[in-house]
């Protein structure tokens, strides 16, 4: 299959055959593994953060940053799990990173690893859509480890998924980080794919010196929490200005840290389709010169949720692919015909017949 | 039907609304809602919200007069149509524009009431993280503006959830739990740290000779025994054990006059789990039953389920309060849903309905108020 058939099929969220997917993630090996860890990219640039299988979501993406290849992306990871069309999501970027190599750029996120789809939808998702088997969660679970780590724009902007590492102090320490593998547990590269800033607004009473502005560990018992000399530290180090990252929801799309040097760009807006969050993408003209070009859900999302409750098919319907598929395509359908002026009333979301019906369809349950 | 005000750029496309469009929709959302002029009998509970108060004696008139009296008002003239129109009261699903939906219903002297908004912004987490809950790390999704609640201004009685209460209920201490690799991860460091003098040097810069010992203390599971905010400053419920939620009576599928479902506050574990406190209520023409779940799973090492039920009979004006805590480790739970041979078994523990059945139950207590 051609890779603009594949896009055309992406672009309307059908899916692609299982044979499709291991080959196009064979050639995306093949392409990925001569890639180094740190990837130097010029600007304009539109860098973009979480998914988290939002589909809908990626395409108003695409709407308001301008298609590929006419505008440059990074993205920064975390493009499965929790999302109802993680396979949608990856398969497109896949496609479109094989199809414009040089135009759009995918990060790897805490997400990319097969440890952490199996608990958060990815590979549940992957089995619903495939006919329960796992071979295609498989695929691409593999291409994750080829992602490559980070990204310097214009050789001052640093951009991770997560954040900083005690282990790494200068670039050249994270180029020779042996990437193609699972994400472990600690370590540089879980470090740079987990941990978060922290700004230290109240100094506790008993740690008044520097708790807050170095490396802390969380409570949970693993993982860095990075303050504001570490992030000085490295920058000057580095000889870079500032850094992006995303890996944290933010309710209004993206997060300033320590006076501008790290910023958290968020792009999954009304996270989980129940957060009410803003999303943001972060436009990158020149290296001084950027918009925060914020948005909110797409309205797609909404009609799909309540179709997907009514038909249920996350829960029950295991085996067929085509359902799921055939509710999108009404959409797009839908979408198609209203721009000749001719749009079914019924798919009208604010339409009485469509409040009518939503209500009677709305679901309550006789809990106990 | 206006047409749609659209100008799509490309195809397939995403709409942009414009004002006046949505003005419309809006205007448009509120008809929809509106109950159909009934053409039958004429009860309160098809009036709007200020007329219905009016006629609240009418609808008591009215109670007497047919078999299955509605009873009820609806207080909100967003709401669907209610239960004598022929469906269901629900309020809308939609968290954000353009209604500020705050539903509500009465019956009785009872008043039931909700509210859903998005998650709280920065100004509002900045207020929340230095005067509200000082010391403790907010969990990622707070829905704090989000609550339910019962009230009775007769008895003078009021009891809501809501999200601030239940984490003002978590603990500022250690938990003692850790995350399932905690071991590992903290070895490791440990050995890096006094490895080498050439590591320890590099180590020794940016992380605190301390710092791999936890500084900040706080309850990071957010596990909450939140029961509800009462008005009154001292609890008005008795403790009895021996009491039981009537679950006959609540098996008898009567109609729902009012639902919700609600989020209260989630965090993510940072992806070694969930920790989440939901709350959702029924609301029948005897009873009603709420239900507040903190569940919290992390990964590989245990799951946690504290459930409160509180239910109320209208007419005998009786609450009774049951809650309940499930916790087990883990593996062992996974363990029960391997039997069923599932090839994706995480997928069960992600469904806090599966846990709590399959969780033994650690406490449970129950206490009543009789007005």
């Amino acid at each position: 299959m051609e890779l603009d058939e594949c896009l055309e099929r992406l672009y309307k969220a059908q899916l692609l055959p299982e044979v499709t997917v291991r080959a196009l993630c064979f050639k995306l090996k093949e392409m990925l593994v001569k890639e180094s860890n740190v990837i130097h990219i010029q600007t304009p640039v539109t860098v973009v953060g979480d998914m988290h299988g939002q589909f809908h979501d990626m395409l108003e993406i695409f709407q308001i940053g301008g298609p590929v290849p006419d505008t440059n992306y990074l993205f920064l990871g975390d493009y499965v799990d929790r999302g109802l069309y993680s396979v949608e999501t990856i398969m497109l970027l896949i496609v479109l990173k094989l199809r414009y190599p040089s135009r759009i750029h995918l990060l790897r996120g805490n997400h990319e690893s097969r440890q952490i789809t199996q608990s958060y939808g990815f590979y549940t998702e992957c089995l619903n859509k495939y006919g329960g088997n796992s071979r295609v969660w498989q695929y691409l679970t593999d291409i994750f480890d080829y992602l490559v780590l980070c990204c310097i724009i214009d050789d001052e902007i640093f951009c991770v998924h997560g954040g900083l590492s005690p282990n790494v102090q200068t670039i050249d320490q994270i180029k020779i980080i042996d990437r193609f593998r699972e994400i472990p547990h600690d370590g540089a590269m879980a470090d740079l794919v987990w941990s978060d800033p922290e700004e230290n607004n109240n100094p506790t009473l008993d740690h008044p010196d520097s708790s807050g502005q170095h490396f802390q560990v969380s409570p949970r018992g693993a993982g860095y929490t990075f303050g504001r000399s570490v992030v000085e530290k490295f920058l000057q180090m580095n000889d870079m200005n500032r850094i992006y990252r995303a890996h944290q929801l933010c309710n209004e799309g993206y997060q300033i840290y320590f006076d501008g040097l790290v910023t958290t760009v968020w792009s999954a807006p009304n996270y989980c389709y129940r957060c009410g969050n803003k999303a943001s993408i972060l436009e990158l003209y020149s290296k001084d010169q950027f918009y925060f070009n914020v948005f909110e859900e797409a309205p797609e999302n909404k009609l799909l949720k309540e179709n997907s409750l009514n038909s249920n098919y996350m829960e029950e319907n295991t085996t067929n692919p085509v359902v799921n598929r055939k509710l999108i395509a009404d959409y797009f359908e839908d979408d198609s015909a209203s721009t000749d002026g001719s749009a079914d009333p019924e798919m009208y979301m604010f339409s009485d017949v469509y409040q009518a019906r939503s209500a009677s369809n709305r679901h309550v349950d006789y809990f106990l | 039907m206006s047409k749609r005000n659209t100008a799509p750029l490309r195809s397939p496309g995403i709409n942009t609304v414009q004002i006046n469009a949505a003005r419309e929709m809006h205007a448009q959302t509120v008809r929809a809602r509106r109950m159909p002029v009934p053409t039958g009998s004429i009860t309160a509970s098809s009036m709007t919200a200020p007329a219905a108060a009016a006629a609240a004696a009418a609808a008591a008139a009215a109670a007497t007069a047919t078999a299955m009296p509605p009873r009820h008002i609806c207080n909100n003239p967003n709401n669907p149509p209610c239960v004598s129109c022929g469906s269901v009261i629900i309020p809308s699903p939609r968290a954000t524009l353009p209604l500020e939906d705050n539903p509500s219903i009465s019956i009785n002297d009872w008043t039931i009431s909700s509210k859903k908004k998005p998650i709280l912004n920065s100004q509002e987490l900045d207020v929340w993280e230095t005067e509200k809950l000082k010391g403790l790390t907010l969990p990622e999704m707070i829905f704090g503006n989000n609550y339910i609640r019962i009230e009775n201004p007769r008895l003078d009685w009021s009891i809501e959830f809501n999200a601030l209460d239940a984490l003002k209920n978590v603990q500022l201490q250690d938990s003692g739990i850790r995350v399932a690799y905690s071991n590992d991860w903290i070895n490791s460091k440990r050995k890096q740290t006094t490895s080498g003098p050439g590591t320890a040097q590099r180590f020794s810069n940016d992380v605190n000779a301390d710092s791999l010992n936890i500084i900040h203390k706080y309850d990071w599971t957010y596990t909450t025994r939140y029961r509800g905010t009462e008005n009154s400053p001292e609890s008005r419920f008795q403790r009895d054990n021996d009491q039981t939620l009537p679950l006959d009576k609540l098996a008898v599928h009567d109609k729902i006059l009012f639902y919700d479902d609600m989020i209260l506050f989630e965090d993510e574990l940072a992806d070694n789990g969930i920790s989440i406190l939901n709350v959702k209520i029924r609301v029948m023409n005897e009873r009603l039953l709420l239900l507040s779940r903190f569940f919290l799973r992390v990964d590989d090492v245990l799951v946690r389920v504290h459930d409160t039920r509180l239910y109320v009979e209208f007419d005998e004006n009786r609450v009774i309060r049951e809650s309940k805590e499930y916790e087990g480790k883990y593996q062992d739970v996974l363990a029960k849903h391997r039997l069923s041979q599932s090839h994706d078994p995480k997928a069960a523990l992600r469904d806090s309905n599966w846990v709590a059945q399959n969780t033994p139950m650690v406490r449970r207590e129950c206490e009543t108020i009789q007005f």
